[in-house]
């Protein structure tokens, strides 16, 4: 079963999926150029030395593709077994972020557990932790989930646990993020309908209560729709981001000559990597990043489809799942970036500057890959 | 396994699912439609807004230099230190290197920046441009330069009032700064760039206007005569602890302003300590009656008339006579004297009597041809044309006390200008502060005989006996007049100030240079032949050694050797 793919592809032509390892290499080169581009002069400022950024992701990609390719190697089983194990370290870890004098704190958020010189941000382990825990949950309980409210429940309640704990941190970038693939992947494995419509009410006359009881809690959430009002406090990041957009054009200012990256826009490393992105390279460079994500998207959840058709229901939860993952952090970052959703720190995936999000993203192709491999292994009658 | 499967394919949800995907992403593709091309012009004007600076470049000003081309007002580039306290890093290691550089406490840099209302504080203004780069290379946030030019005037106080002075924003207030600015200062150019948000610039998009610099200037004074004559001045006005003083040398020939000196002084470098009366050049700014120097005038009238010779007698006995219902006296009665002599122990009386002689206007209209009561053309801000009345009605008293030097006022420079009547032959020089290089026509106003017979009697002046005497020279013949005014105030003359002038000529044989000495209140003696007539020797003596005159009392000189 465990057998590798490179070994065999003498003999059998195709035993990976083409598309997203290309869309993949393409987002990983695109973001450690851009990552080149918008650190050097930050970096420069803040550690008087230039490659500080650059270098430790270029070590953070270097380990996340061995990783990767150690991965490659791992029955899927493994995973499914494991997934209480991951869900359970990964509480842990949100857990010990927040005690102080172990959690790292930036801007405000403790967000980071350092290991001698590496910082691993918890909430991107616990985001893939929770999605294979999840999809080791819908086969578990199948019947339940499709069935029973209990089943639609029990899951809510464990995703509770770790959103109220990334909330003290705060991330709640990521606590969107995770409820949002968790209740794709429910609703693709068939939970009720009436669960997500009740929950979209309930969610509604949330937002309906808050914007009656307290305009200004409303107004803050909304700010972010008209930034040039606020535009040198609460808007500025916002109106700098719009600014590159504009500045960008068609075609761009050209590689590393973005203006807004020098200190005008501050997260151009990171959050905001992708208005940088657009101010050199152009609304061309925008859609080519937006069709590397879509067809890493549409690929993993054919991926799936696949892992689904053969009944391979875990596989096919997990693709769905970092399909999911993948998709709606980048959609967010970008709905971000250019102003459609609020402000709130989430990566662009295999792009932005950030360690843990760029080795988690590796960690999560390469269980596309496997996921992929074992389905044309089982294809061709190997399985 | 496969027919359990199929059965929770849910195609509808993966379709659903996926078509929410699309159009979300459909969504996103044209925001970023609408934000980089549709939304284009607004964005990019915003960002020009927050990036784009147009920044003045500064001119250079032009350099003063004296004849010779050495410098007496040049423009440096300098760099002044400003903060911005709201971007300042009070955290940065590096400033207590900061401070060391600047030499300023840390605790001041540090209490600066908590002004945070303020956007721009200027740590050191006019830091030199290597002690500058050093702070620039120390790349602390908030810490930022700014060109400038710091004006130096190598020559302080020697030549400050001349000069004048520039205020912080580069423009001339006083003096040759104010008077030639416009030819001085450039045009500043401008440029525009684009800016980081520390405010470094990152890149210039294009330059709308290039500095234009400004020209020099060469002035007419020689920095070597400047000096002696600074000294010297100095030295009299210490030693006789008079109130202020004043020295012009001019050429001879070209009438150029070799030196123009006046005490008290300031340093323009160091202005912040200066009175601003001190800022006054005197010599050009302030009248004064000038007294016996006059009388000059008066016997170049009487020889000019043409009743008169050097040698014709005048009987100034009982040294005191009345004119109308005032007295005229001489302090030492001298008798029966030739027109010479009148001149030589400087008698009121005879002078009186001599012009009383002459029709009334003689007098009044050769010192208006003199340029009296007219502004020299110096060109200097401030000058005073001095006071004098040709159309009134006056009875004789008011005319002799002209002969003598009364009833007119007139500056330092507007005497020395007179005076070039009597080197020139008859003719007299325009006055310059610029270096001149033409050769200069004088305007003849008076004979050529009468003014070379006035030669002599100006020699004989300084002769022994004579009341120049004291402003005699080892190698040089020199001609001149002493004179000691009393100072007019309110109600009358104060009978306890005076104004000791002296201006004379030399070398006689051939003139080359005047020099004017004006002293005004001296308290130990008051007399010019005790106060002004020594400066003379000193500073003519001087300043023809430095020009190279060859000594033409060789008599003098033999004696002295011998001695």
């Amino acid at each position: 079963m465990s057998l590798s793919l490179w070994t065999r592809r003498a003999a059998v032509p195709m035993l990976y999926d083409r598309w997203l390892l290309l869309a993949s290499v393409g987002l990983l080169s695109i973001g450690i150029l851009m990552v080149a581009s918008t650190s050097i002069v930050i970096s420069e400022r803040q550690f008087h030395e230039p490659f500080h950024y650059l270098t430790r992701q270029v070590v953070f990609l270097v380990g996340g593709l061995i990783a990767g390719l150690v991965l490659l190697r791992v029955d899927m089983e493994f995973w499914q077994k494991t997934g209480g194990i991951w869900l359970i370290l990964s509480l842990f870890l949100l857990t010990a972020v927040l005690i102080p004098g172990i959690g790292r704190t930036v801007n405000g958020s403790t967000r980071w557990i350092a290991f001698g010189p590496v910082a691993l941000q918890v909430s991107e382990i616990a985001k893939l932790s929770v999605i294979i825990y999840l999809a080791g949950y819908l086969v578990r309980r199948h019947e339940e989930v499709r069935l029973r409210m209990i089943g639609f429940l029990k899951p809510m309640f464990i995703l509770s646990i770790a959103a109220v704990l990334l909330l003290k941190e705060p991330d709640f970038g990521a606590v969107v993020v995770m409820f949002a693939t968790a209740l794709g992947m429910m609703f693709l494995a068939g939970a009720r309908l009436w669960q997500f419509i009740a929950l979209l009410i309930a969610v509604g006359a949330a937002v309906g209560g808050l914007a009656v009881s307290s305009h200004y809690r409303l107004a803050r959430l909304t700010a972010f729709l008209d930034p040039w009002a606020n535009q040198y406090d609460s808007g500025y990041q916002l109106t700098q981001s719009l600014i590159a957009f504009g500045r960008g054009g068609w075609f761009g200012v050209g590689l590393g000559e973005s203006i807004q990256k020098l200190f005008y826009l501050p997260e151009a490393h990171t959050d905001f990597l992708f208005a940088v992105l657009t101010e050199e390279w152009g609304l061309m460079g925008a859609l080519i990043v937006i069709i590397l994500f879509a067809i890493f998207i549409i690929r993993s959840f054919q991926i799936g489809r696949q892992a689904q058709h053969q009944g391979n229901l875990f596989n096919a939860y997990l693709a769905y799942g970092i399909g999911l993952w993948v998709g709606l952090q980048a959609m967010i970052n970008i709905g971000v970036n250019s102003g459609v959703l609020p402000t709130k720190g989430l990566t662009l995936p295999f792009m932005s500057s950030g360690g843990s999000s760029l080795l988690v993203n590796c960690i999560g192709l390469a269980l596309l890959l496997r996921i992929d491999h074992e389905t044309r292994w089982r294809k061709l009658g190997l399985g | 396994m496969i027919d359990r499967s199929e059965k929770y394919l849910y195609t509808w949800r993966f379709i659903f699912l996926s078509s929410i995907l699309f159009l979300v992403g459909a969504g996103l593709v044209w925001r970023m439609l609408d934000l980089t091309v549709i939304d284009r012009a607004f964005l990019k004007q915003q960002g020009d807004a927050r990036t784009i600076r147009t920044m003045v470049l500064p001119a250079y000003r032009g350099m003063i230099t004296d004849r010779n081309g050495e410098p007496l007002a040049v423009s440096t580039p300098v760099d002044s230190i400003w903060i911005n306290p709201q971007d300042f890093d009070v955290q940065d290691q590096d400033i207590p290197q900061l401070a060391k550089l600047l030499n300023l406490p840390v605790n001041s840099i540090k209490a600066l920046a908590k002004e945070q209302k303020k956007g721009f504080i200027y740590l050191k203004r006019g830091v030199e441009p290597a002690l500058a780069n050093q702070i620039k290379e120390l790349d602390i946030s908030g810490v930022y330069l700014q060109h400038e030019f710091h004006r130096y005037y190598p020559e302080g106080e020697v030549a400050s009032h001349l000069i004048g002075f520039t205020n912080i924003d580069d423009k001339g207030q006083e003096g040759i700064e104010l008077a030639y600015n416009d030819w001085l200062q450039g045009s500043p150019g401008k440029k525009r760039v684009i800016q980081d948000r520390m405010g470094h610039i990152v890149e210039e998009v294009a330059k709308l206007q290039d500095p234009r610099p400004g020209q020099n200037i060469v002035l007419s004074i020689d920095r070597r005569i400047q000096y002696i004559a600074h000294r010297e001045l100095k030295k009299a006005i210490e030693q006789h602890h008079a109130a202020s003083g004043s020295i012009v040398v001019l050429d001879t020939v070209t009438g150029e302003v070799l030196g123009m000196v006046n005490y008290p002084t300031y340093d323009p470098n160091v202005r912040h300590q200066a009175r601003t009366e001190n800022y006054r050049n005197r010599a050009v700014t302030d009248v004064f009656e000038p007294g016996s120097v006059m009388k000059a005038f008066s016997i170049a009238t009487a020889l000019e008339s043409g009743k008169y010779s050097p040698n014709t007698v005048v009987d100034t006995r009982p040294g005191s006579m009345m004119v109308g219902d005032n007295e005229v006296r001489d302090v030492h009665p001298v008798g029966v004297v030739d027109l010479t002599g009148v001149l030589k122990h400087s008698s009121n009386v005879g002078t009186a009597k001599v012009i009383l002689s002459l029709p009334k206007t003689d007098l009044v209209n050769f010192l208006h041809r003199l340029g009296f009561g007219n502004l020299t053309g110096s060109d200097f801000p401030g000058e005073s044309p001095g006071v004098l009345q040709t159309n009134v009605t006056w009875g004789p008293f008011v005319q002799a006390t002209l002969a003598f030097g009364y009833s007119i006022s007139a500056t330092p420079l507007q005497l020395a200008r007179a005076y070039t009547v009597f080197a020139t032959g008859g003719k007299l020089l325009p006055v310059s502060l610029l270096k001149v290089n033409a050769p200069v026509q004088g305007v003849p106003v008076l004979k050529p005989k009468a003014a070379k017979q006035m030669l002599t009697m100006l020699e004989a002046v300084m002769e022994s006996g004579g009341s120049g005497a004291a402003g005699q020279m080892e190698g040089y013949r020199a001609a001149g007049k002493t004179g000691t005014a009393r100072v007019a105030t309110r109600g009358g003359y104060d009978p306890h100030r005076h104004i000791a002038s002296f201006i004379g000529l030399a070398p006689v044989t051939r003139p080359r240079l005047i020099v004017a000495i004006v002293i005004v209140d001296p308290k130990k003696s008051y007399y010019s032949a005790q106060v002004a007539a020594p400066i003379f020797s000193q500073v003519m003596n001087d300043s023809l050694r430095i020009l190279e005159v060859p000594p033409d009392n060789v008599a003098l000189v033999e004696k002295q050797k011998e001695v």
